[in-house]
């Protein structure tokens, strides 16, 4: 607008900027932070001056800018201005058609407004008047009914008519006029409607030509740009070409160089490797000569050590074969001792056998030989006692009868004595399930052989099967009784040992010691059992009660037998006997099978709560000697031997030898009196034949009867 | 084929009772000389068909023939494809979908036919494309862009509109918008309607002979012309935002009634209650449906406090003073954002009002009354609420038979306000004096964006500096809008240059 002013504003600016240029650090420069800084400025400007340009200055700005700015910046500029300014024109045109319909609608509106206006006045008016012509010929009605003449009556109702068809002209007229300027309303209406569509085409017409314009100096500008752009390239790859070639003319320079430097130096080298390599020639002379040398020696010592190879590998060899052949004596040696050990297996296990064997045998001898030794015992003390007996028979005769003494029989404590002295000494419990165990080893090996003989004190009733099947039910039962360490120690172990150890166990925690206790337990099971059967039949719940109390019964039953058996061994096994066939009539002896595993801990339960009160009275009794004590034997047949003290066998002989005088007499009497028998029976005789004589049938034949002749002596 | 089964039977007696089916799927193929050329691609298994030549067989086992160059075994396609294809053969039956996986979802998706009934797709498919399909297959031009850039939601907007349209109470179910409202709830945003069709008259039916005279007919008839009542429909769609009605009939022709362009009382009522009851309603408009002053008011009323509403639309309609103050309490009385009263009939008092409203309103950003006639009095109270008002930033009082008066003070207010960006006051009789006093006001602003002036009997010198200063703070804007750090410093450094220039 304004070039002076503009120029004028030019100078110091360009000024300012030389002088800022000057200053300011350059962007080719060495140190980076002032390239940075330089950057940072030149930004700075940019922006500064496309603001100043921004906000209206760009009459000064443009020159301006033309040194710092770029075409294409321009250019851009140039078109954004070109193409808001079409926007906006277009935009106005388009418009354009809007505005006028717009006043044209309010000019319509303003004469639709005055015609109205007139048009109500117009019938305002007509109201007006046509109300006066009305009210006129309303008030001629009134005269008309005064009126008496016909003539006149007729003029007035004509004059009337004649108002009446004015009025109505009137109207007609009106509305008419009315219908006429609706005619042209209507007319007008589709007039408007045809600008409408056209000013609608007109309008749609710009739009497009708007739209086509626009697109096209869009694309135009679009064009320009980059035509600028595509300048602004040329130019900067121009320049940096340019600036390329000149960096390659001095690097070109600069390789030049180098390579004449270069060329020196490998001269130099050159000369420098000649020389170390006759040096190094000379060395390598001298190294391979003394090399050879080396390799002399080497090469014998590489053939002694050949040699040593081959011996070594000889000698390996030998030592192979000598390996194999221990091998294969190993072997043989194995098989050998395998054998062998195989043998003395079977040796072993026979001799086992036979052991067992003869430990069976040696068990049932000693058995035998208690028995014959308790029945050889028996006959002697039976003869002693007898010998005794009648030594004090014959004392007490001699006493009473020979002495006239009053005889009293002598009290000794081995008169009373029976058996063989030693206490009958109680098995232990396992010792029983031991010979139970084996027995019933026995009975398998031999199956059907005869029953064999029970020396076991068992109760009659209680079968020795019966007997093992309850310890084995017992033994699986009450597992939890016995330590896992023994469990796992006992399973490699035979099946009967396995459950001997168990057993073991177990009784050593049920406190089970003797036989005794054993049988009870057995016995104690067997209880439970036909309790449980008669009570199953009754009510269920005193079972248990019931039970208890069968259980204290017997507990007590029990404790009065030990009793008894401490005073006398030998009741024992009567008293046994007896219970057993107490039970016996009380009971069939029921298959142990019956019981039910699970009643197995309770019938435990209760049996050990029994057991308790007898065992602490009987606990001091214990100890028993299981070797028989023959050291009072001798002591006792000794005392049987002096059952006749001494003063009195001195009296026995004294009376001997007076009983042997005394006798001596009666022998000689005896003598006497058997002459005096003789010679009596001598006369008897005599006396009988003669009788014979006197009565012989020679007699009576006779003249003179003898008897008459003789006395006959009559008795 | 009988033939066939019993030879095979007797050939083959180990696959008897497969080859049955097999001579039934391969029978065409054995008759042709060359099926194996001919044959289309999705026939599945020809490896495995069995006839009674053998050799043709070995032929037909082999996947390359070397002297037969376009020899090749259709692949047996995989099962996942082969599944795909029935899940869609079968989708309407069974919509097997958000089950799979995105690929397959995916495969399935393009290839749905796009006329599968609502009720299965509406709340099961999400996807974009398919939706894309759906609308290019419906309608041949398509402005996603009106409908917030979703295919899906542009469905159901048009979809639902397409009903509304041609809805015509007593005669259309109901239940046709109503089941379809489960179904777009979510989806719909917009509901733009330009056609609301009045119940179908019965005389006009019984004589379809006479049209002459059916329009005194239809006085005679006490006619009930409601249209289709909005209130069930709007209430059902939760996400409603914007209302854009016409209660116009369209395509009438030679059918033209007086009465078929009526809104009524009762539709007013219905439609004050339905978007009463709509509270995301943002945007409402009711443009060319005759809206008088009464049931402007029935309508302003119904929306007073309304929580979330920006836009008021109601151009085109017979609204006067009365409307006008209805609507300038609304403006005390809502977060309205947009009034647009153009081409009513507010004059003077109307517009005294609205003025007195906008004078502390703090919401409204524009204001249009094009076409009412305001006249000075109204301008002049326009003018002088805009000298406190600081939110107002359009203002169209084009075509409102404005003067001097009203541009003398409209000068003053630009040299004070900031925020205005255009004003129009095109059509109106600003007068020579008027436009150098506006070009005045306009020295002093930096603001003012869009000013425009046509066809007001401003002198063309005023009109073109006017535009100058119109461009400088366009530039101003670009740049304060380019680089915001600089706007202030920018300002205090071009001010004395400027008033230069």
């Amino acid at each position: 607008m304004n070039p002076p002013g503009s120029l004028e504003a030019l100078d110091p600016n360009v000024d300012e900027h030389l002088s800022t240029q000057i200053l300011a650090p350059s962007v080719h420069s060495d140190n980076s932070q002032e390239r940075i800084q330089a950057r940072r400025l030149r930004i700075a400007a940019r922006l500064e001056a496309r603001r100043r340009e921004a906000l209206g200055e760009y009459l000064d700005g443009k020159k301006e800018s033309e040194e710092d700015q770029s075409k294409s910046y321009k250019q851009k500029e140039e078109s954004r201005l070109k193409l808001a300014k079409l926007l906006l024109c277009g935009t106005e045109l388009v418009t354009n058609i809007q505005v006028a319909i717009d006043i044209r609608e309010i000019h319509r509106r303003v004469e639709e407004e005055e015609i109205k206006r007139q048009r109500i006045e117009k019938l305002e008016n007509e109201v007006k008047t046509s109300q006066d012509k009305f009210d006129e010929i309303t008030s001629k009605w009134e005269e008309g009914k005064q009126k008496r003449i016909p003539q006149e009556l007729w003029e007035m109702l004509n004059t009337q008519q004649l108002h009446c068809a004015g009025l109505l002209e009137d109207k007609n007229k009106l509305i008419s006029e009315l219908q006429q300027e609706l005619k042209t309303k209507d007319d007008q209406y589709v007039k408007d409607l045809k600008k409408q569509s056209d000013d609608i085409c007109l309008l749609l017409e710009r739009m497009e030509e708007q739209v086509k314009n626009v697109m096209k100096t869009f694309r135009e500008e679009l064009y320009n740009i980059e035509k600028a752009f595509e300048v602004e390239r040329q130019e900067l790859l121009a320049s940096n070409k340019k600036k390329w070639e000149q960096a390659l003319q001095a690097h070109n320079a600069k390789e030049l160089e180098y390579l004449n430097n270069r060329m020196k130096k490998v001269e130099d080298y050159e000369k420098q490797l000649n020389r170390q390599r006759i040096w190094d020639c000379e060395e390598y002379n001298m190294i391979k000569i003394k090399l050879e040398q080396d390799v002399q020696v080497l090469k014998k010592r590489d053939e002694e050590s050949t040699v040593i190879k081959s011996q070594q590998k000889r000698k390996i060899n030998r030592l192979h074969d000598i390996l194999n052949n221990l091998r294969s004596k190993y072997a043989k040696q194995i098989k050998q001792f395998q054998e062998e050990n195989q043998s003395l297996t079977s040796d072993y296990k026979r001799l086992v056998m036979q052991f067992k064997e003869l430990q069976k045998a040696m068990r049932h001898f000693a058995l035998i030989d208690d028995e014959k030794f308790w029945e050889i015992w028996l006959m002697n003390e039976e003869e002693a006692k007898d010998l005794i007996a009648r030594a004090f028979d014959v004392d007490r005769i001699i006493h009473t009868h020979h002495l006239g003494l009053p005889w009293a029989a002598p009290d000794f404590w081995f008169l009373n004595n029976v058996g063989p002295i030693s206490q009958q000494p109680q098995k232990s419990a396992t010792q029983i399930v031991e010979e139970m165990l084996m027995r019933s080893e026995e009975e398998e090996a031999e199956e059907a052989a005869a029953e064999p003989e029970s020396y076991l004190d068992l109760p009659k009733q209680i079968s020795e099967k019966t007997t093992k099947r309850i310890l084995m039910l017992l033994c699986d039962e009450s597992g939890f009784l016995i330590e896992s360490k023994l469990l796992s120690l006992l399973l490699p172990l035979e099946q009967n040992e396995c459950y001997l150890l168990r057993l073991d166990a177990i009784f050593s925690a049920l406190g089970i010691e003797s036989e005794d206790d054993l049988y009870k337990l057995v016995n104690f099971f067997l209880k439970y059992r036909a309790h449980r059967l008669s009570s199953s039949l009754q009510i269920k719940p005193c079972s248990q009660a019931s039970m208890e109390k069968a259980s204290m019964e017997e507990t007590s039953t029990r404790s009065e037998l030990e009793l008894a058996e401490q005073t006398e061994m030998e009741g024992e096994k009567e008293e046994s006997l007896v219970e057993g066939e107490k039970e016996e009539e009380e009971e069939t002896p029921p298959s142990p099978w019956v019981i039910h595993p699970n009643d197995v801990l309770k019938i435990l339960e209760a049996f050990v709560m029994g057991l308790k009160k007898p065992r602490d009275s009987r606990a001091p009794l214990r100890v028993q000697k299981n070797v028989r004590d023959n050291s009072k034997d001798s002591e006792y047949w000794q005392a049987l031997t002096t059952v006749i003290p001494s003063s009195k066998q001195n009296l026995w002989d004294a009376l001997y030898t007076a009983l042997e005088k005394y006798h001596l007499v009666l022998t000689q009497r005896a003598k006497l009196l058997l002459e005096n028998s003789s010679l009596e029976q001598q006369n008897t005789e005599l006396q009988a034949l003669l009788q014979q004589y006197l009565n012989s049938k020679i007699n009576s034949e006779l003249q003179v009867p003898p008897t008459q002749v003789l006395r006959v002596p009559t008795k | 084929m009988q033939d066939t089964v019993t030879t095979s039977a007797l050939l083959d007696p180990s696959h008897s009772s497969v080859s049955t089916q097999d001579n039934s799927s391969t029978g065409g193929h054995t008759s042709s000389t060359s099926p194996q050329l001919s044959k289309p691609s999705i026939t599945p298994v020809p490896a495995k068909s069995r006839n009674p030549h053998p050799r043709a067989n070995i032929r037909r086992m082999r996947r390359i023939i070397a002297e037969d160059p376009e020899w090749s075994l259709a692949i047996v396609p995989l099962l996942t494809e082969l599944c795909i294809q029935h899940i869609i053969r079968n989708f309407q039956k069974n919509p097997i979908l958000k089950q799979m996986l995105p690929e397959h979802q995916q495969k399935v998706l393009n290839h749905l036919s796009p006329d599968l009934p609502l009720a299965v797709t509406a709340n099961l498919i999400d996807s974009e494309n398919y939706w894309l399909r759906c609308c290019m297959h419906r309608w041949p031009v398509c402005h996603v862009a009106h409908h917030g850039g979703s295919w899906k939601r542009m469905f159901f907007e048009r979809h639902l509109e397409n009903l509304l349209k041609h809805f015509i109470p007593g005669t259309t179910d109901p239940a046709v918008i109503l089941d379809l409202l489960p179904l777009c709830r979510n989806y719909v945003r917009r509901v733009h309607v330009d056609q609301f069709l009045p119940p179908v008259q019965l005389p006009a039916q019984l004589r379809p002979g006479d049209q002459s005279d059916s329009g005194s007919e239809g006085e005679m008839e006490e006619p009930t012309v409601d249209h289709y009542q909005l209130g069930d429909l709007v209430a059902g769609l939760s996400h409603l935002e914007e209302l854009d009605l016409v209660y116009d009939v369209k395509d009438c022709g030679m059918n033209f009634e007086w009465n078929l362009f009526l809104f009524t009382y009762r539709d007013c009522l219905s439609l004050a209650a339905a978007i009463k009851a709509c509270h995301t309603l943002k945007i409402f408009k009711l443009t060319r449906s005759k809206v008088d002053d009464d049931k402007a008011r029935i309508i302003i009323r119904s929306l007073l406090d309304h929580p979330v509403l920006e836009e008021l639309d109601l151009s085109q309609n017979l609204i006067g003073d009365r409307g006008a103050r209805g609507a300038a309490k609304l403006l005390s009385h809502s977060r309205l954002r947009v009034l647009n009263l153009a081409n009513n009939q507010v004059r003077a008092p109307g517009a005294q009002s609205l003025a007195h409203a906008l004078a502390h309103n703090t919401n409204l950003i524009s204001l249009n009354l094009r076409l009412n006639c305001i006249e000075d009095e109204g301008g002049q109270a326009l003018a002088h609420a805009l000298q406190t008002n600081k939110c107002l930033t359009t203002l169209h009082l084009g075509g409102n038979e404005l003067s001097e008066p009203t541009a003398t003070l409209l000068s003053q207010v630009l040299a004070i306000n900031t925020t205005l960006t255009s004003i129009n006051l095109s059509c109106n009789h600003i007068g020579l004096d008027g436009g150098k006093q506006l070009l005045e006001g306009m020295s002093d602003n930096k603001t003012l964006l869009e000013f425009d002036l046509r066809l007001s009997d401003v002198a063309q010198e005023s009109e073109y500096l006017i535009g100058q200063a119109l461009y400088a703070n366009r530039e101003a804007a670009r740049q304060r809008a380019l680089n915001p750090s600089h706007f202030m410093s920018t300002i205090t450094a071009n001010g004395p240059e400027n008033s230069v220039g």
